[in-house]
């Protein structure tokens, strides 16, 4: 004899989750759009000389401000919930939050959220203090910010700056892809003390050797044309 | 780098007083990756360690499952050297749950679920089909988590999943059943036997009305199980026609053939 009870309390079961998700999705929903202008903001970095960066910054600032807003609206509704059951959903804008946000601080943007002047990028503690939200949680069951989105995010944010070194020599700016270089090559150095298993962090990880060739590409055709200016190299 | 100075001896010159300001953030970033690389490695070891449980107790689920296969009574309590084999097998399963508890503390248990769901699922196959010998019944969801330590996550999609097992272990054990000859000579099928195929035909369109989301993480198996779920059912109704019509036909020791999908099996 079959229990028609069990299925019934199952499908409540299958239906409540159904709600949660829906909630969070219209969340991230939001955050995905906020992300998108955030996005299109900082790319006019390409296309803009450092010395008039200042607006840009300004403007993708407050975008990132809108999406701080969405995070904490996800961070009220996700903590009622066990964390890792549903984190797929805004993993991936979070992620591309946190790069964008990177990349923004790298250009000299958020300076007032660095702790050190002379970092060029924030550390894991330093976002989830901009952010408003607790990282690399071992204990609690709440939301946070886990080492591998701000992993992920930095591979974003290396993929960017490589492109970015491209565009910087178009604009006439000799001295960033140096930076550049010697910036992402400390990163990548931090990268390869990883041990990484077959995972996402190591499939997107394996890019970043190609991100740096193509920065070194750029520094070795501007260093052999001797376009570097003196003194900036270390910068 | 430009203007390439270098001593006597060609070592370059133009990289020396660059290296002091390069090598501040740089040892802080290596500082930094080495904390994140000692967390990975834990994480690794973790994910590493569940596996090999999970999959321990999935191999010992299935030899549960065997032993209650070779039982030809329902509804009634187990003979004694199955009890005791199928015993020693739960007992090693639960000690292999409780050894996995310390890599489920706090959000790591649903940080790992996906490990261990299989195994779950597995063991929910072998302990519903356990049961539903003994008592003819579903084992319910509470009855399950109740045989489990608290921190073992059991979900509903674990179990619904182990239910759709379960319909494959009641397909292949009616099938024998049925051709085990039980079969009076009238040539009618005993009560329990009815019973199995009518439970069957019950799960079959309760299965079929669950509705599930399409954003829902069990629309990544449903579909398939939902597939052999359905030829189970078919397979037992197909036996117990066979059955009926020609019990009284068929040769002593004659089998249904389980391997036909479309095809019966005669």
């Amino acid at each position: 004899m079959i229990d028609r009870t069990i299925f019934e309390s199952l499908q409540s079961k299958i239906d409540e989750e159904a709600a949660v998700r829906d909630e969070l999705h219209e969340i991230v929903q939001t955050l995905a759009r906020n992300g998108r202008s955030t996005t299109a903001i900082l790319s006019r970095a390409h296309s803009t000389p450092s010395d008039q960066l200042k607006p840009v910054l300004d403007e993708a600032t407050r975008e990132i401000l809108a999406q701080k807003e969405q995070v904490t609206r996800l961070k009220a509704l996700a903590d009622k919930h066990p964390f890792y059951k549903y984190n797929a959903v805004w993993t991936r804008e979070l992620q591309n939050l946190v790069s964008s946000i990177e990349i923004c601080a790298w250009l000299g943007g958020l300076e007032e959220y660095k702790c050190n002047d002379s970092a060029s990028f924030l550390t894991i503690e330093e976002v989830g203090k901009f952010l408003d939200i607790p990282v690399n949680l071992k204990e609690q069951d709440v939301f946070h910010l886990t080492i591998e989105e701000y992993l992920l995010a930095l591979i974003s944010m290396i993929e960017e700056l490589s492109r970015l070194a491209v565009n910087s020599v178009t604009l006439g700016d000799y001295a960033r892809p140096v930076q550049i270089g010697n910036f992402i090559k400390d990163l990548f150095a931090g990268f390869q003390l990883l041990n990484l298993k077959n995972d996402i962090l190591r499939k997107r990880s394996d890019g970043i050797k190609y991100s740096v060739k193509k920065v070194e590409d750029v520094v070795y055709d501007l260093s052999l044309r001797k376009l570097i200016p003196k003194g900036n190299d270390a910068a | 780098m430009a203007g390439t100075k270098r001593t006597w001896d060609g070592k370059q010159l133009s990289l020396q007083p660059t290296n002091p300001t390069m090598t501040e953030p740089s040892t802080q970033i290596l500082s930094i990756f080495e904390t994140f690389r000692n967390e990975l490695d834990e994480h690794h070891d973790r994910r590493e360690r569940l596996t090999k449980i999970s999959r321990d107790i999935t191999a010992l689920s299935k030899k549960i499952i065997f032993s209650l296969q070779r039982i030809r009574k329902i509804n009634a309590p187990l003979p004694p050297h199955i009890t005791t084999e199928t015993q020693t097998r739960f007992t090693q399963i639960q000690s292999l749950f409780n050894s996995a508890l310390p890599d489920l503390t706090g959000p790591n248990n649903w940080r790992y679920q996906r490990q261990l769901s299989g195994a779950v699922q597995e063991f929910i196959e072998a302990l519903s089909f356990h049961h539903y010998l003994q008592w003819q019944r579903l084992i319910s969801l509470r009855e399950v988590v109740a045989k489990l330590p608290a921190e073992v996550l059991v979900t509903g999609d674990d179990y619904l999943l182990g239910l759709f097992d379960l319909t494959g272990e009641m397909m292949r054990f009616a099938v024998t059943a049925l051709s085990a000859g039980s079969v009076e000579g009238t040539g009618g099928l005993s009560g329990e036997q009815v019973g199995i195929v009518v439970d069957l035909r019950e799960m079959r369109s309760l299965f079929e009305a669950l509705s599930v989301p399409p954003t829902h993480g069990l629309m990544r198996d449903l579909g398939k199980k939902m597939e052999v779920m359905q030829g189970s059912v078919e397979k037992v109704e197909r036996a117990a026609y066979g059955v009926l019509v020609r019990g009284s036909e068929r040769p002593v020791g004659w089998m249904p053939d389980l391997s036909g999908g479309d095809v019966g099996g005669y």
